[in-house]
């Protein structure tokens, strides 16, 4: 009934264009009230929700990603892309793809990524013809698949909730976000062809050569985060600040075409951005609360025993679960309040722990990028300067494909074994 | 004029203090590495007594916290806050208005809450210290109430046709 009566608030304030993240805001005020909790869980939830470091790493990408479109680095990577595959029909469209699957390498946050992604590739999209609605559904459905992409930071949090092996998890993720990545490029393949996406001309060795050297300076990130990680030098927060850097640096120094005056103003921007996205999540928390004490996850349990008959349809039906917990409450909280509750039936069934971390893994990742409500989709739109109601008819053979994807790492759990397997991580 | 001069810089100061927590925010990161694989090892080397740097966590998360509750406040009025547009577009632009200033009065009201709880729960952490710096964790739950009242402010300035999402002074235009 709490929740009932708090959701039906929710979804009015919604539908009247108050800001989502208020809207959230007020309806957690009234579940408090309504369910006589003391009031001071929203300050309290505020402070909780913000003072994060995993979160740090998304104000100082954001302001990274927007400094290297300014002084043109972006540029660089994307022309260099467009040399190697851009020829191709729908080239630029699929070098989005690889890009996300190796971006999701070097970068541990979905929300960071899809800030650094989304400043970074936005404007040359946008450049090289491509509607604001089909950059913003490239860019969100390649972050959703660079979910199972290692250093995930979720899949650090599921390991330790079901305790499995975070090297198995590393592991296992990289055949499955490949294929989802496959669907997602076929779908390019098609929609370029329908939608008579532009082609580049096949460009001469020295034009190759010549991007290649211009993709230099930008190249350094991957290689110094990268390395940084596999040394176990700074976190994916730390490798946000030392890009940052980095990006001053070229700026200032090579590049020499960004003024201190437009940093402070790209500073801000990227300050206010960040600010958005965390207060969301911070507010989010207060409807954690009132989730936990409802006794929503007991309810949810109930709900599933009758999928517990094969395996496939169990992990369908909470991959589904998953996925709207993660569109509306993030992708952690959804692993703390929803994974614990189904997690012990999944093995009372002999599904592989690690098969049923990779399927939330995959599920929480398509959420965050789910309409209307998926943070990570809102982010991207922010780039795109669209509404989700613009923004919608464009994207659902996007998510079409991510659906597929899901649906095959569900059916052949190989694809998340093997490579676990051989390393000798899972019978 | 004078009078102008001054509106003008106090509605420009979130905006230069948002700017500011996020570069520091960007130097304590990078100070933790520094401090980590740099000064660690030469300490080590000469035996000298070890750096302490525990505090570089609890400075970047001081800083985010600040940095969001302000910047939630700022928000509204440059409209980044994420919104939908499903049925209020559809309305006569006067019905259109009254939607808005009852959603920013709405917004007021929960900042206001923010802020007098916030505040309630300042006074209760007063006597409590951070692990690292030994800061008063008051001044950490502080942010929710200038957070809070900001956001009351700019909701109720809305809600009241005093002040206009977007009409905003950039750092740089008041510098």
């Amino acid at each position: 009934m709490l929740l009932a009566v708090t959701a039906v608030v929710f979804i009015a304030l919604v539908l009247l264009s108050m800001p989502i993240v208020f809207a959230l805001g007020i309806a957690g005020v009234v579940g408090l009230v309504l369910g006589g909790f003391p009031l001071q869980m929203l300050p309290s939830s505020l402070v909780a929700g913000s003072q994060n470091w995993v979160l740090l790493a998304i104000p100082s990408f954001v302001f990274a990603g927007t400094l290297m479109e300014r002084c043109g680095m972006s540029h660089a990577l994307v022309d260099l892309a467009r040399a190697l595959v851009g020829w191709l029909r729908g080239g630029l469209g699929m070098s989005v793809i690889v890009v996300s699957y190796f971006f999701s390498d070097i970068c541990g946050s979905k929300m960071a990524e899809v800030s650094a992604l989304g400043s970074t590739l936005m404007p040359p999209l946008r450049r090289a013809g491509y509607r604001p609605e089909d950059g913003a559904s490239l860019i969100a459905s390649g972050t959703a698949m660079g979910m199972l992409v290692p250093p995930a930071i979720f899949m650090i949090v599921i390991g330790d909730v079901t305790n499995t092996s975070v090297v198995a998890l590393f592991l296992a993720g990289f055949i499955p976000a490949a294929v989802i990545g496959l669907c997602l490029c076929a779908l390019v393949f098609v929609q370029a062809r329908l939608l008579g996406w532009p082609k580049d001309t096949r460009p001469s060795w020295r034009f190759l050569l010549s991007a290649a050297r211009e993709a230099l300076v930008p190249m350094v990130v991957p290689v110094v985060i990268l390395g940084g990680f596999y040394m176990g030098a700074f976190t994916a927060t730390e490798a946000g600040a030392v890009v940052a850097f980095y990006s001053v640096c070229a700026a200032r120094f090579y590049y020499r075409n960004v003024s201190w005056r437009e940093m402070i103003t790209i500073a801000y921007d990227s300050a206010l951005l960040s600010a958005a996205v965390v207060f969301l999540l911070a507010v989010a928390t207060v409807f954690q609360y009132l989730m936990g004490v409802s006794g929503a996850p007991a309810f949810l349990a109930e709900i599933l025993k009758p999928l517990s008959g094969s395996h496939w349809l169990f992990l369908t039906g909470v991959a589904l679960m998953t996925m709207l917990f993660g569109m509306v409450l993030e992708g952690l909280p959804a692993a703390v309040v929803l994974i614990p509750v189904v997690f012990p039936i999944a093995t009372k069934l002999g599904i592989n722990p690690v098969h049923f971390d990779i399927v939330q893994t995959a599920a929480v990742g398509i959420g965050l990028f789910l309409p209307p409500l998926g943070v990570g989709l809102l982010m991207a739109l922010r780039f795109a300067q669209i509404p989700v109601s613009q923004h919608a008819k464009a994207y659902w053979p996007y998510v079409l494909a991510l659906l597929l994807g899901l649906m095959l790492i569900i059916c052949i759990p190989e694809l998340s074994l093997f490579l676990p397997r051989k390393a000798g991580l899972v019978r | 004029m004078a009078v102008t001069g001054w509106r003008r810089a106090l509605a420009a100061l979130p905006r230069f203090v948002l700017a500011a927590i996020l570069l520091v925010a960007i130097l304590d990161m990078l100070a933790g590495v520094l401090l980590r694989y740099v000064v660690v090892a030469i300490t080590d080397y000469f035996d000298w007594p070890t750096v302490s740097f525990f505090w570089v966590e609890e400075v970047g998360e001081f800083a985010l916290c600040w940095l969001t509750l302000i910047g939630a406040a700022v928000a509204i009025l440059e409209r980044t806050h994420f919104a939908l547009a499903v049925l209020t577009h559809r309305l006569p632009l006067r019905a259109q208005r009254i939607v808005e200033r009852i959603n920013h009065l709405l917004i007021a009201g929960f900042g206001l809450l923010a802020a007098v709880y916030g505040w309630k729960l300042s006074v209760l952490n007063s006597t409590l210290v951070s692990p690292g710096l030994e800061i008063n964790l008051a001044l950490l739950y502080f942010s929710t109430v200038v957070g809070g009242g900001l956001i009351a402010l700019d909701g109720l300035g809305v809600a009241l046709g005093l002040l206009h999402p977007r009409d905003v002074v950039r750092p740089e235009a008041a510098a």
